[in-house]
């Protein structure tokens, strides 16, 4: 199993670098000189090259790159441009606060996917199936931002249960987890619902009805252990999908946080932090997946054994 | 026994008293900054072009402006100005220190002031030739040439004295993770873009007379959340998740008033909205095209409906409230579509059956830009509108409003919406001065004269009256020429809730900042 | 494919309720963008300031929006926008994730390598980030929205392409063709191309639903459709200051995303049932 998870880190290591270059690389194509950000018009050509070296702003781009990426690996991530801070304190001032909603909506749409995924696998085509998938069709399809701005104006406005925006407290979690967490609902339910009745159909369940175990037991016990392989699966390769949700969402909510961070710095054309932000969000991506692979070869046997 | 009882019953009294309005100073208040100042990148009142409100809580000034704009002792007790402008003496009060322990004297007066040497704000301190320390509390200020404006530079938010040994120390990170001022409350955290907390400075014994409170601020921190929409911060007001907003736009005043808990302060404005035209970039370059865009825009319309009515149409590059906007009638902007049209016939741009002009084949098309929050967004919406009711057809660009002052700097912009938020007829050089051009100079307007005009109004004055006199003959040139069209001078709106913050009834203050912070007070 | 037999299971499709209920919105929807000049008295920029924020009356049937301009008609407008932006968008993403990811499945080797190594990364990046980069690159409006939407799915269509073109690139009528000495080029666009081309096109519209969304969204940046023109994400992007004055401004657009996704994805469905195809389109 270590092995394993060393095999599949290893094997990270040329996306980590692709990933990193393409960002590196995407930045420099943004019209506008990041000098512009720093000086007042008609500063001195010294002025300017100073500032230009102190961001290694005046080196040909391999050698940007080569400098960038050294200096990421060793957690340097640069000086913010625009806010003057290591990019380093930017980021981990951000990031508990994306790890928070984004855990937290990965779980709530986990927990409530997978429950309403059993719910219409067992009433398969009845009413409840189709009213469960109707509902997080619909769910699924309402522009983020928007189910964010009715929550609000529901939950935060007219009922005045939950604050309007920012990050103090716990209930100032509830109304962003359930804007992020109902999109992914769809997906979860979705995936659930056909493992389980492809799970269901399997021999080894009608061996287990032979026996004559209660149905719940072999559903519950039984089936859902073989459909929440592909579900986690899922879950896993949609990391970066519930923290790109988060991006609008923490625009919404006014909170603090990498997308929140990740929109102004690209508004600022502030390079250091778009570049620090976005992989974050690579990493994050790449662990996702990784984690996948990982609770996939732990739950599934066959995997299991063939590593054996 | 009755006098030592009394006494007794007294000190619990005084206790209980204590902890009671200590439980009150306690609190904390939570203020929204105006989304103008949403994104202000730093503390550093030397080298920053925008300093937000909570800047003049950290930091006090040598002299405070009052509401007639009149200036009252502060960090210096009093001053003399030399009979033929050429010098100043300013007697500086004593035991007072920094937020770090150091003390404010004589000398940190010359080594502040030199901090400004080659930074965007030396303009403020040109005038001054040579700082001498008299002794440890006086300070004299050798003139280059009378500058009947230092008053005014040393009461701004840009000279809020900072403590000259640690913004050496902490150099590029100063302002940004420390700031160290003399002022009523100490920083204690700023996220940019986010929050700023401010402790109370407990040892505060130095506050003017413009403020009641004559001691340390009455309540014990002071959290400045920036929320880039003014919806959300109406609706964290209204929903009690912040205590005040110290801008409330005035499509929003209809809906504080009819919330029980909320109040409002209202102020006049020092901001004024107008749409500026590069004159180097066709269609205007011709003074025509200009003349009949800016007389295109309909002020009185846009107060009535955008802002109720509230506010006051902007006719001069000034507000109202300075005597240099008081230009002779001929030379104030004012809406004409009759000689709006007239101009764009003569200028050779014909209607065309579109409702668009043309000229030789090619239609009256402009870029106009704007910053891309929603209370700009809906002014430049109706402007576009406007400008197309003569014939032009304007498309609307939106910027991030820290990135569209680099846009500029490119100089490819041809007409924009903005605003400005100061109180002085400097303003005009900052905006219009041939040697900014770009930015701050979005016009690009650069013409002998005016600099002429300009370098007596901005030098070439001896006195307040000169230069009024001075100011009002620069200003009246840049109107006749047209680089920019007036829109709107609004009120300064402030909302709180009633139920958490009590706020001072008489305000001596130009402006709801620190002066009226001080006086304000957290509802237990 | 011809005509005829392209529209068989589009019409197949209408036949179950839900997919007679979905077509019919998108139909009603598209008749509207279509036919906007004609069905509204207003036009899409007229303001009429003094006549802001109505309630729906029997003038404006959904009120009027901050600058006193007919929602319905904005709402008829903005799909023209929307929609039109979504379904280029997604067409020069599908044209060129056909081709790219044909391409790569056919020749295989270096290429394919290199081309899975960049799809698989692009395709697990969230697509508001792809669309949000690129509209810092080639700037705000109709034109950014497009590249940004275009490429931000351009990796799941080079993606499904590819993965068709191996299935089937082994089959007996390909290796007959290549027998009788056909190019690489006359085989990839006779014969595998067409053949992957209704999973690809369900695909697509499906992504049609994503990508109004998309737009709706950057729309709501204020990067999208630039004012007065109206799109649906526009004009939420407006609503959002008089959310709690005037709900609707936000309201109406939001349900109509909603609805035109549910519909287009209901419709899919039926699509997907008539062509009897389930198990390739879905790509995730």
């Amino acid at each position: 199993m270590l092995a394993f998870t060393f095999r599949r880190l290893l094997a990270l290591i040329p996306v980590f670098l692709a990933v990193s270059l393409i960002i590196f690389l995407i930045l420099h194509l943004i019209p506008g000189d990041p000098v512009d950000n720093l000086i007042k018009i008609g500063a001195s050509a010294g002025q300017r090259a100073e500032i230009e070296a102190r961001y290694g702003l005046d080196r040909p781009l391999p050698v940007q790159y080569l400098v960038w990426l050294g200096n990421v690996l060793q957690g340097d991530l640069g000086t913010a441009i625009v806010g003057r801070r290591a990019v380093s304190a930017i980021v981990a001032q951000a990031l508990p606060y994306s790890l928070m909603l984004g855990g937290c909506a990965l779980l709530f749409s986990s927990i409530l996917g997978i429950a309403l995924g059993i719910v219409a696998a067992l009433k398969r085509d009845r009413w409840p199936d189709q009213a469960i998938m109707g509902g997080v069709l619909i769910g699924s399809t309402m522009p983020g931002f928007w189910l964010g701005l009715m929550l609000i104006l529901v939950f935060a406005v007219w009922l005045g249960w939950f604050p309007v925006s920012g990050a103090r407290g716990w209930t100032s979690l509830v109304l962003p987890v359930l804007t992020v967490g109902l999109g992914g609902t769809a997906l979860v339910a979705r995936v659930t619902r056909i493992a389980m009745i492809e799970a269901g159909q399997r021999d080894f369940v009608l061996l287990l009805h032979a026996k004559g175990l209660p149905v719940w037991r072999i559903q519950l016990f039984h089936v859902l252990r073989h459909a929440l392989i592909p579900v986690v699966t899922i879950l896993a390769l949609r990391i970066g999908w519930i923290l790109g949700g988060s991006v609008t969402v923490e625009v919404v909510f006014a909170r603090p946080g990498l997308g929140s961070t990740l929109i102004k710095a690209l508004a600022q054309h502030d390079y250091p932090v778009v570049q620090a932000c976005l992989l974050m969000l690579a990493v994050a991506v790449m662990l996702g997946t990784l984690l996948g692979d990982i609770l996939q070869a732990v739950m599934d046997p066959r995997v299991r054994t063939a590593l054996q | 026994m009755f006098h030592r009882l009394s006494r007794a019953f007294l000190a619990s009294a005084v206790s209980a008293l204590a902890l009671m309005t200590s439980g009150a100073m306690a609190q904390e208040i939570v203020f929204v900054l105006n989304t103008s100042e949403v994104g202000t990148p730093t503390y550093n009142p030397v080298v920053a072009a925008n300093l937000n409100t909570a800047t003049n809580l950290i930091y006090d000034r040598l002299v405070e402006m009052d509401m007639n704009r009149d200036f009252h002792p502060h960090l210096a007790e009093s001053w003399e100005e030399a009979e033929d402008g050429m010098s100043w003496v300013f007697h500086l009060r004593q035991g007072v220190t920094f937020h770090n322990g150091e003390p404010f004297d004589a000398q940190t007066v010359a080594d502040w002031l030199a901090l400004f040497k080659g930074s965007d704000n030396e303009y403020m301190v040109q005038a001054i030739d040579k700082v001498e320390v008299v002794d440890d509390t006086t300070v004299k200020l050798v003139m280059k040439n009378p500058e009947p404006n230092l008053l005014y530079n040393l009461g701004s938010a840009n000279m809020g004295v900072v403590e000259p040994k640690s913004y050496v120390a902490l150099g590029e990170d100063y302002g940004v993770t420390d700031a160290i001022g003399t002022g009523p409350f100490r920083l204690e955290s700023f996220a940019v873009g986010q929050e700023t907390v401010l402790v109370r400075n407990d040892d505060y014994a130095w506050p003017t007379e413009l403020t009641a409170n004559q001691g340390p601020a009455k309540f014990e921190r002071a959290v400045f959340r920036e929320i880039p929409e003014d919806s959300t911060a109406f609706l964290e007001l209204k929903t009690g998740g912040v205590d005040m907003l110290l801008n409330v736009p005035t499509d929003f005043l209809g809906e504080v008033e009819k919330e029980p808990d909320l109040g409002t302060v209202t102020l006049p404005g020092v901001d004024l909205y107008y749409m500026v035209m590069n004159v180097t970039k066709a269609p205007f370059d011709d003074i025509r095209v200009r003349e009949a865009a800016a007389k295109a825009i309909n002020q009185q319309e846009i107060l009535d409906n955008i802002y109720n009515g509230v506010g006051l149409v902007a006719d001069t590059f000034l507000i109202s409230g300075l005597a240099e906007s008081h230009v002779a009638d001929q030379y104030r902007i004012r809406y004409d579509p009759m000689r709006a049209n007239a101009l764009l016939d003569e200028a050779g741009w014909v209607m065309g059956a579109d409702g668009i002009r043309a000229k030789d084949g090619q239609p009256l098309k402009i870029d106009l830009w704007t910053q891309s929050d929603s209370g700009f967004r809906r002014l430049t919406e109706v402007v576009q509108a406007q400008l197309k009711a003569v014939g032009i057809d304007a498309t609307i660009t939106t910027f991030d409003s820290s990135t569209i002052r680099d846009e500029y700097k490119n100089g490819e912009h041809q007409a924009a919406v903005r605003s400005y938020f100061w109180d002085n007829a400097d303003i005009i050089d900052w905006f219009f001065g041939g040697d900014r051009l770009g930015y701050p100079n979005i016009s690009m307007f650069n013409d002998p004269k005016a600099e002429e005009l300009r370098a007596k109004a901005m030098t070439g004055s001896r006195n307040r009256e000169e230069r009024v006199a001075n100011f009002i003959a620069y200003h009246e040139y840049v109107l006749s020429q047209f680089p920019f069209g007036p829109i709107y001078q609004p009120m300064a709106i402030v909302g709180y809730n009633k139920t958490r913050v009590k706020v001072p009834e008489n305000l001596k203050a130009p402006t709801f900042q620190h002066l009226a912070i001080m006086d304000m007070e957290a509802v237990e | 494919m011809n005509m005829a037999a392209a529209l068989a299971p589009a019409a197949t499709a209408l036949r179950s309720p839900k997919g007679a209920i979905a077509g019919g919105w998108l139909l009603l929807v598209i008749l509207g963008a279509i036919l906007a000049p004609w069905l509204t008295p207003y036009g899409y920029d007229v303001q009429n300031l003094p006549g802001a924020f109505q309630p729906p009356n029997a003038q404006h049937w959904l009120g009027t929006d901050e600058f006193g301009r007919d929602l319905l008609t904005r709402l008829l407008y903005g799909a023209r926008t929307s929609l039109s932006v979504s379904a280029v968008a997604i067409g020069i993403s599908v044209t060129a994730g056909l081709i790219l990811g044909a391409v790569a499945g056919y020749f295989g080797g270096r290429l394919d390598r290199a081309v899975t190594v960049v799809v698989d990364l692009t395709w697990s990046f969230p697509e508001i980030l792809v669309a949000l980069i690129l509209v810092a690159i080639v700037g705000p409006g109709v034109t950014g929205t497009l590249a940004a939407i275009g490429v931000a799915y351009l990796a799941q269509f080079t993606r499904l392409a590819r993965a068709q073109i191996m299935a089937i690139r082994a089959e007996t009528y390909v290796e007959a063709a290549r027998s009788l000495g056909a190019s690489d080029a006359f085989i990839l666009f006779r014969h595998l191309i067409p053949n992957t081309l209704s999973p690809v096109l369900v695909a697509a519209m499906l992504a049609t639903g994503d990508a109004i969304i998309l737009e709706a969204t950057l729309g709501f940046f204020g990067l999208g459709a630039q004012p007065p023109i109206p799109s649906w994400g526009a004009m939420m992007s407006s609503g959002t200051a008089q959310l709690f004055r005037a709900p609707g401004i936000i309201l109406f657009p939001g349900l109509c995303v909603a609805a035109t996704v549910v519909a287009i994805n209901l419709y899919g469905d039926a699509l997907v049932r008539a062509l009897d195809i389930r198990s390739r389109a879905r790509t995730h």
